[in-house]
């Protein structure tokens, strides 16, 4: 279901970004799972998924969240979020504890900052 | 002498009449082949119908062989190519000694031939031909006998034909139009789509589809001209606007995508299009005109008034236009419809008169469906010259009762959620308390969906209730009640139960209730 939500793709070196734009719901979760995944190599130091322009995340969205981080955990990458403090989606993301298990970063700027510090 | 027999020429003209609707194409021809047998007394009769520059063999008694082995005759050539050429009867009294093209008729041991051609208005489609085993003198009542039959045949071969075609086109036309439109988009839409009198495809379209953020866009766009080319033109226009729209970008910069498209594509027909975003939380409409006939906006009172867009020039008319999409106000209760000029244009008329007599006639409708019906009835006095296309959507009311039943399937949710999230902001609910009362209630919206998979439920019912300061939102379905599974399921209930008041979850013979109760006003417990 791409008409929910689109994904824009880009690669700073070894760092995977995805900007996820519009609304995850059971509706086309299996299809962002899909693309994320993909967007992973032996080579990728790790994943920052951008959810600025995220409006709508329900809990299949949140656990998504959760078993990527744990596959990327395996590999010895990382996952980082991008979320905006004070949004809708921030709330969700504290109340289900994303916030506790994976990085979260206010812009993608400071996201790969840290990713690049990390490294 | 044989004698004409008129009983069997009224046998003809009754296979001819009943080809024109019913028969289709082959069995018109297995029909015509024995009535002419019949009628001349012959033992081969076939029919060759030109495509392209050759006749090929598409029915034979007597000598079926020629069909099976796909029998190709070039025009000008042999005893059939020579009819075509020369538009008219030729007899062959003996073969021994004729220039024959098709070795089929000679093996058959045919001694005698005569042959007519297959005339429409003057134009070669075909030849009938007959032929004797034993030699036989043609004479010219035969000729006249044979070429009145192949008269009957040709215009029930060509009629059959354009019935054929035009059947095609309009199957395709449907195929192209979307049947089920009003379902699962939280906003009412009606359409119309009205062929040519003339018949057969035309480029006009309408589409509605929803966008991110519980939007929906709503089309209608006409491909300037007539028939296949306009259609193909229609059907990838209508295919890349849904596409440019998905991926994301504003209605601007869709409508510019979709006129760069045109340029890539080649020469293709001017087209105009009005494309509109409907926005029913913020109550309000996008608009973008490609050269398009203004949009009709009738207020939740009644009023009917057309939108004053600038508009943009014609798609396909530069490939440097730019689009821009212009912002007008769509109350709760108000009526967008957008439609197609061979509705507001008549011949030797101006199209004020057309456009002022829409929106005399829309005024005071508040159902889509009745507007169309309305407007069809009333707009489209004779068969139109051109192919129409309309299409009405509303912005429902929400009552502080609201009832809804959806399809169990995930394609639901978003439309609910939206639909929900409006109707708490229009209830009092803060920004907040509607986001979380839409999560929660989309976690067991989803748990509805999951059942659906093993029961025979295929509808859930949302109810959501506004009294004393508080909201209830039950969730209906007629599954068995199932803990969520699955890694992406998990969270729901603990989700649920920290944004909301209470949940209750509730068995009843017909299936399973989740109820969910919050007060407005203060913060969740």
């Amino acid at each position: 279901m791409t008409l929910l939500a689109n994904i824009t793709e880009e690669h700073r070196g070894q760092l995977a970004i995805a900007r996820l734009n519009g609304e995850i719901d059971a509706s086309n979760v299996n299809w962002i799972e899909s693309r994320l995944r993909a967007l992973l190599t032996n080579q990728s130091d790790g994943l920052t998924v951008d959810l600025s322009h995220t409006s709508y995340i329900d809990s299949a969205g949140i656990a998504l969240m959760f078993s990527l981080a744990a596959t990327l955990r395996q590999h010895r990458q990382e996952l980082r979020l991008v979320v905006v403090d004070g949004s809708p989606i921030a709330r969700m993301v504290t109340l289900t504890g994303l916030d506790r298990s994976v990085p979260i970063h206010p812009t993608l700027e400071a996201a790969v900052a840290e990713a690049s510090v990390a490294e | 002498m044989k004698r004409v027999d008129w009983g069997l020429l009224e046998a003809l003209q009754r296979v001819t009449d009943a080809g024109l609707a019913s028969l289709s194409e082959q069995e018109l021809l297995q029909e015509l082949l024995q009535r002419i047998s019949e009628i001349l007394d012959v033992d081969t009769v076939a029919i060759l119908l030109l495509e392209g520059d050759a006749l090929h063999a598409r029915a034979a008694k007597g000598i079926e062989e020629e069909v099976e082995q796909g029998v190709r005759i070039p025009v000008g050539l042999g005893f059939a190519g020579r009819i075509a050429a020369e538009r008219r009867a030729i007899t062959i009294t003996d073969v021994d000694h004729a220039d024959i093209l098709n070795p089929i008729l000679r093996e058959k041991g045919i001694r005698s031939l005569l042959g007519v051609p297959l005339l429409v208005q003057n134009r070669v489609i075909g030849v009938l031909h007959v032929g004797s085993l034993t030699p036989r003198e043609f004479s010219a009542d035969d000729r006249d006998l044979l070429q009145l039959a192949a008269d009957r045949a040709a215009l029930a071969i060509e009629q059959t034909r354009v019935y054929e075609q035009r059947r095609v086109a309009e199957a395709l036309q449907r195929e192209l139009l979307p049947a089920r439109i009003a379902e699962g988009l939280g906003v009412d839409v009606a359409a119309r789509y009205l062929p040519a009198s003339a018949g057969g495809l035309g480029g006009d379209w309408y589409d509605v589809f929803p966008v991110p953020d519980g939007r929906v866009a709503v089309v209608v766009g006409d491909v300037v001209g007539h028939g296949v080319a306009a259609a193909a033109v229609m059907a990838q226009l209508r295919t890349a606007l849904r596409a440019y729209a998905a991926d994301g970008h504003p209605p601007g910069a869709v409508v510019d995508r979709v006129n760069g498209l045109m340029w890539q594509l080649g020469p293709l027909a001017m087209t105009t299009l009005v494309y509109l975003v409907l926005d029913p939380a913020k109550e309000s409409l996008e608009l973008v005109s490609a050269g398009h006939p203004p949009a009709l906006v009738v207020s939740p009172t009644g009023a009917a008034a057309y939108l004053a867009s600038q508009g943009g020039i014609a798609l396909g008319a530069t490939q440097t236009a730019t689009y821009r999409s212009e912002t007008f106000p769509l109350p709760t209760g108000a009526t967008v419809f957008v439609y197609t000029d061979g509705l507001v244009e008549r011949r030797g008329e101006s199209i004020d008169l057309g456009l002022e007599r829409l929106r005399v006639l829309a005024e005071g409708f508040s159902d889509v469906d009745s507007l169309c019906s309305s407007v069809l009835e009333n707009m489209i006095t004779d068969g139109p010259a051109d192919d129409v296309a309309f299409i009405a959507a509303r912005v429902p009311p929400l009552a502080d009762h609201l009832t809804t039943r959806w399809p169990a399937t995930p394609a639901s949710l978003a439309t609910i959620r939206h639909l929900l999230r409006r109707w708490l902001v229009s209830r009092g609910a803060t920004d907040d308390e509607a986001y979380d009362i839409v999560v929660a209630c989309q976690e067991a919206c989803a748990n509805a969906v999951e059942h659906a998979y093993d029961s025979h439920a295929a509808e859930f019912e949302v109810e959501a209730l506004h009294a004393d300061g508080g909201v209830t939102l039950t969730v209906r379905d007629r599954g068995r009640w199932r803990p969520p599974r699955g890694q992406n399921r998990g969270r729901g209930i603990p989700m649920m139960r920290a944004l909301v008041d209470t949940v209750d979850v509730r068995q009843t013979p017909d299936g399973t209730a989740v109820v969910l109760e919050r007060n407005l006003g203060k913060t969740a417990a």
